[in-house]
């Protein structure tokens, strides 16, 4: 009994030993900042950053002093903690979103098919290149669901994918997955978007779908700041920097294609602020705001589409927006 | 009788037309003639709208070697150069359309006399490029591509494929019964082109009448060998491991193994373009089914719309599904616009009975798919990994030792669709290496 303890003890002792030399000798340097940035990231592990993982990232910020934060999730707090655990100010990179350019739900879009196939799309691609008619339409199998790892898009009732932009961190791993490569990555706080790709002749699409872009080029005719183009091989495109977010090309589009995503706040003139010089009146392209010379004007906030345009211009800064 | 380990024996639904003699297929009004209508490079369409054109002649040229060009089906006038439904990727691709003329003469110099047994190798091999064949057994692999080994390889088996073990088809059967000379003019210019001294001509033994007929025709060169009959005994790989026991290494080509295989169908234009100068303009395809009203062998251009050709067989029965090809390979149409093409084996219509559209369930792992496999893979991890997109795990499996003959969906007891999992996993593979090529 005794010997058998002792026996025990004895093996364990010298193994403990054993191991707390080795835990001395055979110590892996770590830097502390390392285990603290990768407590800040998301880890997730989507690559979106361009390195092997959150910890390979966190490694790379830590041991790099040029690196910089390319994780698209990391905004806010969070990126003011890891600047702080690093000593050095990181930028945040412009924050994007995911978007599915494209309306065609199977009630809008034909199909050419039964496809009774494995339920991905990239596997329903290579069938016949796809059931839906449109080459430039949503397959609804719901391949980028399957990929997105911070569970941001889901299947609508309408069998397109929804993107929440909440949830959503612009990491582009559904962008890869689409076959049809319809997913984009827009601003996250981009207002207007196209939803349909097609590159087809306004005729050909029609005949595939009904709510598809017909490039009849309203949008971008009556765009006031060029921000739109379209062609006739080339659905509208919304070039998101030049986009004021006024709004007008959701209210001429005829098949309603243009998603509104983030409705602006209206803008709101401070009367004491005012001094009545009528800039605003001229460069409001809705015809918002009137009013008569050195008098304050006023906006009519049933017209206003919240551009902008007149809080940039005015020299009083006497326009803000309604905070809703 | 010689065989491969594996396969299947699905009913071979043969009657439907092995009796009936091969039929000429009137010249359609319009024909459209796909520009890619072969494995490998593209090649360019040389004609314009407007253009006048007699038969025969060219309509693209090649871009590279492994590339073959197209060549008009009739005389006539170019309609347009257009897309059209590719009956194999389902995607538009660029065809051109002639407008038959109605005189079918034939473009100057073509046909011609000419002796293959005194012209040189390289002439013959220019002529059947210049002609335009491919492996008319559907794949559609440039045949002077496939005749021209590289100089280290010692072939030293030639084997022509008479097995036609895809159910329901009989148009290489029907070629064998009705123009066997032709073949045998085709095998025996072929070896004069590998230096060979003798061929093999394997038949699958539900052909004895091709057999028979064969035997008694071929001269001592060519030596006749029946094949035990299954699915898929006309398999290129499998061909080889039963005629000469050899087994095609993994990622190998048969010529690895000293070895090449050479569709009967082909064969026949091989004799056209080297006794004749004749290009390949039209093949024998069945049109069959019991979708069909008449099924029919026809001898049919090269372009020639599908409707008219349903029309020619009787229209359409209880149709459920239409498939360029045979049940197991070919591939379901969902459009008739399309054409036919130098692979168009068949054409079948099978009915809402021969037909099972419906989900799949989990694998429970029988191992019936393991038993059925030819090439002795595990096809039901494979189809799991094709269920999670698992390409490069499935790699190590040897994804890409799979030929796709069907015989894994075939047996499965859960109706999986494993061989459309597997072409997914290849594609996800083909993606990932263009993406790494590309960066």
């Amino acid at each position: 009994m005794i010997a058998a303890i002792l026996m025990v003890g004895g093996i364990g002792a010298v193994a403990a030993l054993i191991l707390g030399i080795s835990s001395v000798t055979f110590a892996v340097k770590m830097d502390p900042r390392e285990k603290a940035v990768l407590d800040q990231l998301p880890g997730a592990n989507c690559g979106a950053c361009g390195y092997a993982g959150c910890a390979a990232f966190a490694q790379e910020l830590v041991r790099n002093t040029d690196a910089e934060m390319t994780c698209p999730a990391v905004k806010g707090e969070t990126l003011q903690a890891i600047s702080d655990i690093l000593g050095r100010a990181l930028g945040a990179g412009a924050p994007l979103k995911a978007f599915v350019r494209c309306k065609g739900s199977p009630n809008a879009t034909q199909n050419r098919f039964l496809y009774v196939g494995p339920q991905d799309c990239m596997a329903a691609q290579i069938m016949q290149g796809g059931s839906k008619a449109c080459q430039f339409g949503c397959l609804g199998l719901g391949s980028c669901v399957d990929v997105c790892l911070f569970d941001a898009i889901s299947m609508g009732e309408d069998g397109l994918p929804h993107v929440v932009k909440e949830k959503c961190t612009g990491c582009g791993k559904c962008v890869a997955a689409c076959p049809r490569g319809i997913i984009q990555l827009i601003p996250i706080d981009a207002s207007f978007a196209v939803g349909c790709s097609s590159s087809d002749s306004a005729k050909d699409m029609k005949q595939l779908c009904s709510v598809g872009c017909i490039k009849c080029s309203l949008c971008a005719d009556i765009c006031p700041f060029e921000a739109i183009t379209v062609s006739r091989t080339s659905a509208a495109i919304i070039d998101q920097e030049k986009c004021h977010r006024c709004g007008l090309c959701v209210s001429v589009c005829p098949t309603g294609v243009i998603a509104s995503l983030e409705v602006p706040a209206k803008a709101r003139i401070i009367l004491e602020k005012c001094k009545g010089c009528g800039i605003c009146e001229q460069i409001c392209p809705v015809n918002a705001a009137s009013g008569t010379v050195k008098q304050p004007y006023t906006i009519d906030e049933g017209r206003c589409i919240g551009c902008g345009l007149c809080i940039e211009k005015c020299p009083a800064d006497a326009i803000e927006r309604v905070s809703s | 009788m010689k065989t491969f380990k594996g396969g299947i024996h699905p009913p071979d639904m043969k009657e439907l037309v092995n009796r009936v003699p091969i039929v000429d297929m009137p010249l359609s009004a319009v024909f459209t003639v796909y520009v890619q209508q072969h494995l490998g490079a593209p090649a360019k369409p040389i004609v314009e709208a407007g253009q006048k054109v007699k038969k025969g002649q060219l309509l693209s040229e090649p871009m590279g070697f492994v590339s073959v060009p197209v060549h008009a089906p009739t005389s006539g006038t170019v309609k347009a150069v257009t897309k059209q439904v590719h009956p194999v990727t389902g995607l538009l691709a660029p065809c051109i359309a002639i407008e038959s003329d109605g005189h079918d003469e034939w473009v100057q110099g073509i046909p011609r006399q000419q002796d293959p047994f005194t012209m040189s190798k390289d002439a013959l091999l220019a002529s059947i490029r210049d002609c335009g064949l491919v492996g008319m057994g559907g794949a559609t692999f440039p045949t002077h591509v496939k005749l021209s080994p590289p100089k280290d390889k010692v072939i030293d088996t030639f084997i022509v494929n008479g097995a036609e073990c895809e159910p329901y088809l009989a148009a290489d059967h029907r070629l064998m019964l009705e123009d066997p000379e032709r073949i045998l003019d085709g095998i025996r210019i072929a070896l004069r082109i590998l230096d060979l001294p003798h061929a093999v001509f394997a038949i699958e033994g539900n052909k004895p009448d091709a057999i028979a007929l064969m035997k008694s025709k071929a001269t001592p060169e060519i030596q006749v060998e029946e094949l035990k009959v299954k699915y898929p005994q006309g398999a290129e790989k499998q061909l080889i491991q039963a005629i000469t026991g050899r087994e095609v290494p993994s990622g190998g080509l048969p010529m690895d193994v000293g070895a090449i295989v050479q569709n009967a169908g082909t064969c026949a234009a091989i004799a056209d373009a080297c006794l004749r100068g004749v290009p390949l303009i039209e093949r024998i395809t069945s049109v069959t089914g019991r979708g069909i009203r008449t099924p029919k062998n026809i001898r049919v251009r090269i372009g020639t719309p599908l409707r008219e050709i349903i029309e020619f067989c009787g229209g359409l029965q209880d149709p459920a599904k239409v498939i360029f090809g045979g049940p197991m390979m070919g591939i379901a149409q969902y459009s008739d616009q399309i054409s036919v093409m130098k692979g168009t084996s068949g054409i079948l219509v099978l009915t809402g009975e021969d037909t099972n559209i419906s989900s799949y369930a989990a694998c429970i792992s029988c191992g019936r798919c393991v038993e059925a496999c030819p090439m002795g893979l595990i096809p039901s991890v494979l189809s799991k990994m094709g269920e999670k997109n698992q390409w490069e795990k499935a790699g190590q499996f040897h994804l890409l030792d799979c030929v796709e003959c069907g015989s894994c969906t075939y047996v499965c007891p859960s109706k999986r669709p494993i061989v459309h999992f597997i072409k997914h996993l290849k594609a996800l593979q083909r993606a990932a290496s263009a993406k790494s090529k590309g960066a």
